[in-house]
């Protein structure tokens, strides 16, 4: 049976649709639920084994995929407004948890820094190690701009992504004459330099970095108090929930937005052969400089949030060491697949939490979860689709 | 056909030299390319007819002489710009982007004729969108002009289509382009007798509707070479040999010996 | 001629011979796979903790010993494993990135020196501690007025004699012209009858056995062996093999030349110049890369359509 039959079936049954579309998604929140809330490591073992069959089972029967995907595009209202119900609901059913609510936190940062990484890396192909380094432009301009000038948070949010987005755009000139390796060297070196100047500059505080990064408000309330909505009282780390919340939407419209664009079809021909995508008018120089730009941009906005949130920051939070982790989340999760891209954020920053006694071989398990990756499955999790139009 | 004696020139070269290094791999090649026009080109391997594509469409930098579309100097434009001056061409090894649906490579070969940027594709989605989807109708009618067989298969990866299929959406890819001039290297390699008929079908097609294309086709099968093109030039050790109506340069003995040899020989006896 | 200045030459010369011999692993790899073994940096830091795992096995199984003759056997089978390791990466890991896009080959070979390094740090004991290293040869050496360290010389006279070593092999033995044969053309190698796997192991042992000799080198310039060397030495012998021209075996040597030359200059004249190093030499590569892409002794490739 080909896919448009089975579109063709489920759309013809709104009913099971509709239910496929809450069940999935009620489903993938409680599951989330339990695995920052579980303790026991053959727990959470167990729930990875129940994800992992999950993921078997859609691709062993491309039927039930097929039948998923249709009830999401069909009933994609509905997937929308449950899906952001689900988002604001969730901290009220973690019980007052405030460590998985920061950990809900630094996924959801990851999962942006992840998202900008995909313009390069899985859109364009462009192996990019320099992202760390740019959420901590990011962290630190909007920081010295707090510190410095009594710049307020909301001001220095899109100040900082624009200083972020300058330097995005002074890494990419050296893309206009190099390739594979050679932008790869850059891009190493562009994030050690950084590093070795945040570490060694008077004015960023050297290897201290910067303390007392000033809360953030709005109206009159402070991010750093109790989040009280309904009567029921939140941990303070719920307003950052919800700001990063906002930002990873913002992304996922981008990244949505730029991939069934004509810019994300460009991205996708000079992914696959440079030269036919320059030989079709594509100007391949500036739809790389372009894609670091974007990348940059996001980190940047990351970057910001991290800073105020955790209120300091160090060189040593914006290592090389944190874009090989990035890089690590996008290729598990699904190089140019939005939703794989955020679940492998989501499952690399949270495993590491989870499985404590492993967290001392947390770099080693990165290494070996890209390598086997890239050995065995370089699709990822979840492989890229096909664009489809007028849908 | 279009052509006539008074059709004008579109593409022209001139003293076209390019060295690699030491190596000069075409020395002093001038050529004309009529409105409507299809130029074959044919030479051994290593005559510098791939060479010459690569200085049309701006891969390489002639080391001396010029190439003029339509009175304009080409020389140092990028290749990308050069596509959207309107010279399209398709690659020897097919590259098409295999990772992509079939009707996305001919929606990439739009890319010229649309506009959206960055900007547009997050802030004004409605008209991005609208451009995008205007260029997909346009790419499936041109798929379905080119080939139905093709049309059939817009949805599947571009990396899955058979040899001859691969063959048609690189130049529906190319059309896709709105070229004048429309570079075809080595359409039937890989071809069998068979699939090589129904290209020529295809080819003439695309032809019939677009009187004023002209066509560059470097081949090496004469079949194709004996009844596709207008006119045909020789290349050989990166020097042009002969330029011809096929009945006439067949006839040179330098040719034969050159290129044409035993085969076409008897082919030219059947 | 100072005293002084006498010294920073002597320690450029050093430290310029400690990278080539990293750096020429790396322009010899790319030369016949056609991809960069980004980890071929920490494979080439494994020897310094493969030489001391050696010795305290062996002075544990013999007892005292002559140490200087424990010393050099362990290095000697430091450099051997090494050589080896090389080759097991490239038959369980890199040889399946043969035919891959570029960037996977790269992103893999990237993380496959984290493992290596965190596999270091794990299982060694002790191993996120830096570790004292001896040096090679204590002692000085009067050259007129002048001392010269005779560790300096044993560096740059062994950096000498590996390099002559590499290149005659190249040219005037079978294997170098095997290896030569491949990375003009791994198909019609393959047509002559050259097995392409094999010329791949043995280039990768030869590459690994000579970063191998580097790494040695700089644990015992440095006095002491770390997990984390690697990262810095790594990149600096990638850069010098990408400023000099990837594939160029002499590009790789003056690539390092200058950049030691950077390094040392830097650190001998800007205040602080310690914390910065980092900092000059990667601008330098930007800079290379920028204006002469294919770097400095490299052939700008033409792309073949």
């Amino acid at each position: 049976m080909t896919r448009s039959e089975h579109s063709a079936r489920a759309a013809s049954n709104p009913v099971a649709g509709m239910a496929t579309v809450v069940v999935v998604q009620l489903a993938g929140a409680v599951f989330l639920r339990q695995f920052l809330l579980i303790e026991d490591w053959r727990l959470v073992i167990g729930l990875l084994l129940i994800f992992g069959a999950a993921l078997v089972l859609m691709e062993r029967v491309p039927s039930l995929e097929a039948r998923v995907e249709a009830a999401f595009a069909r009933h994609s209202r509905l997937a929308l407004l449950l899906g952001m119900a689900i988002v604001l609901g969730f901290p009220f059913v973690l019980e007052g948890n405030t460590y998985a609510l920061h950990l809900c936190v630094i996924s959801m940062l990851y999962a942006v820094l992840a998202l900008a990484l995909n313009f390069q890396l899985g859109s364009a192909n462009i192996p990019n190690f320099a992202t760390g380094a740019s959420y901590g432009i990011g962290a630190y301009a909007s920081a010295l701009l707090a510190l410095n000038f009594g710049v307020s948070f909301w001001v220095a949010l899109p100040v900082a992504a624009v200083v972020a987005t300058i330097f995005g755009f002074l890494l990419g000139i050296p893309s206009m004459r190099t390739r594979d390796s050679y932008l790869a060297l850059v891009t190493i070196a562009f994030g050690v330099v950084i590093h070795q100047l945040l570490n060694n500059l008077e004015f960023t505080g050297g290897p201290n970095g910067l303390v007392g990064i000033p809360v953030p408000e709005l109206f009159g309330h402070s991010f750093g108090d109790p989040l009280v909505i309904f009567g029921q009282e939140l941990p303070s780390q719920a307003n950052f929930y919800y700001l990063s919340a906002l930002l990873v939407l913002i992304s996922i419209v981008f990244a949505r937005r730029l991939h069934d664009s004509r810019v994300g079809l460009a991205w996708n021909a000079l992914r696959t052969d440079e030269l036919a995508a320059r030989c079709q008018g594509i100007n391949v120089t500036w739809y790389k400089v372009l894609a670091f730009a974007v990348d940059a941009f996001l980190a940047g906005f990351a970057g910001t949030i991290y800073a105020f949130y955790v209120g300091f920051i160090s060189p040593d939070n914006f290592t090389f060491l944190v874009s090989v982790t990035i890089m690590t989340m996008v290729i598990a999760g699904g190089m140019d697949n939005i939703l794989g891209v955020i679940v492998g954020a989501f499952l690399l920053t949270l495993l590491p939490e989870k499985l404590r006694a492993f967290s001392d071989y947390r770099i080693l398990f990165f290494g070996v979860t890209v390598i086997a990756f890239l050995m065995i499955r370089p699709q990822g999790l979840f492989p890229q689709r096909l664009r489809r139009y007028g849908d | 056909m279009a052509l006539s004696a008074s059709s004008p020139v579109v593409l022209e070269g001139e003293n076209l030299t390019m060295r690699f290094g030491g190596l000069v791999a075409m020395a002093e090649v001038a050529f004309t390319l009529k409105r409507g026009e299809i130029l074959g080109i044919i030479g051994p391997n290593g005559a510098g007819k791939s060479t010459l594509l690569n200085i049309i469409t701006g891969i390489y930098i002639p080391s001396s002489g010029e190439v003029r579309l339509e009175g304009e100097r080409l020389n140092g434009v990028p290749a990308h710009k050069i596509v959207a001056r309107g010279i399209a061409r398709t690659f020897q090894s097919s590259r098409l982007f295999g990772d992509l649906s079939v009707l996305d490579n001919v929606v990439i070969g739009r890319h010229t004729h649309t506009k959206a940027g960055v900007f547009d594709a997050i802030f004004r989605r409605g008209r991005a969108k609208a451009e995008l989807e205007a260029a997909a109708a346009h790419a499936e009618t041109l798929l379905k002009s080119v080939s139905r067989g093709l049309h059939e298969q817009r949805h599947r990866p571009a990396g899955e289509l058979a040899q001859a299929d691969r063959r048609r959406l690189e130049i529906a890819r190319a059309l896709a382009t709105d070229p004048k001039v429309l570079l075809l290297d080595e359409p039937s390699s890989g071809m069998d007798d068979a699939d090589t008929d129904a290209l020529m079908d295809d080819i003439r097609a695309v032809c019939a509707q677009r009187p004023d294309l002209a066509l560059m086709i470097i081949e090496h099968d004469m079949r194709l070479v004996a009844s596709l093109p207008h006119r045909v030039m020789v290349l050989d050790y990166g020097q042009k040999l002969a330029d011809g109506p096929y009945e006439e340069i067949r006839k040179i003995p330098r040719v034969q010996e050159a290129y044409l040899g035993r085969k076409a020989t008897q082919h030219a006896g059947a | 001629m100072s005293e002084l200045f006498f010294q920073q030459i002597l320690n450029w010369i050093t430290l310029g011979s400690v990278y080539a011999l990293i750096a020429v692993g790396f322009s010899l790899l790319f030369g016949v796979l056609n991809i960069i073994h980004f980890s071929h940096g920490d494979v080439s830091l494994l020897a310094p903790f493969l030489a001391l795992t050696v010795i305290s096995t062996l002075g544990s199984m013999l007892g005292d010993l002559n140490s200087l003759s424990v010393f050099v056997l362990a290095l000697l089978v430091a450099i051997a494993i090494t050589g080896l390791i090389g080759v097991l990466l490239d038959l369980v890991v890199i040889q399946r990135f043969r035919k891959a896009p570029a960037m996977m080959a790269l992103v893999a070979t990237v993380a496959l020196g984290i493992v290596l390094r965190e596999l270091i740090r794990h299982l060694f004991p002790n191993g996120s501690n830096p570790h004292a290293f001896p040096r090679l040869v204590e002692g000085d050496v009067m050259v007129g007025s002048l001392s010269v360290p005779l560790f300096s010389l044993v560096v740059i006279a062994v950096s000498v004699l590996v390099v002559c070593a590499l290149f005659f092999m190249l040219n005037s033995t079978r294997l170098g012209l095997h290896i030569k044969a491949v990375s003009q053309d791994r198909d019609a190698a393959r047509l002559m009858a050259i097995n392409p796997g094999r010329i791949f192991r043995a280039t990768f042992f030869v590459a690994s056995a000579i970063g191998a000799v580097g790494g040695l080198f700089f644990s015992s310039y440095a006095g002491m062996a770390r997990f984390d060397f690697s990262i810095d030495v790594g990149l600096i012998g990638f850069s010098a093999a990408v400023v000099g021209g990837l594939g160029s075996m002499p590009g790789a040597i003056i690539g390092s030349l200058l950049i030691a030359g950077l390094d040392t200059f830097v650190q001998a004249v800007v205040p602080n110049g310690a914390s910065y190093r980092l900092v000059f030499v990667f601008l330098l590569v930007i800079g290379v890369l920028v204006f002469r892409p294919a770097g400095l002794m490299g052939r700008t490739l033409v792309e073949k359509v």
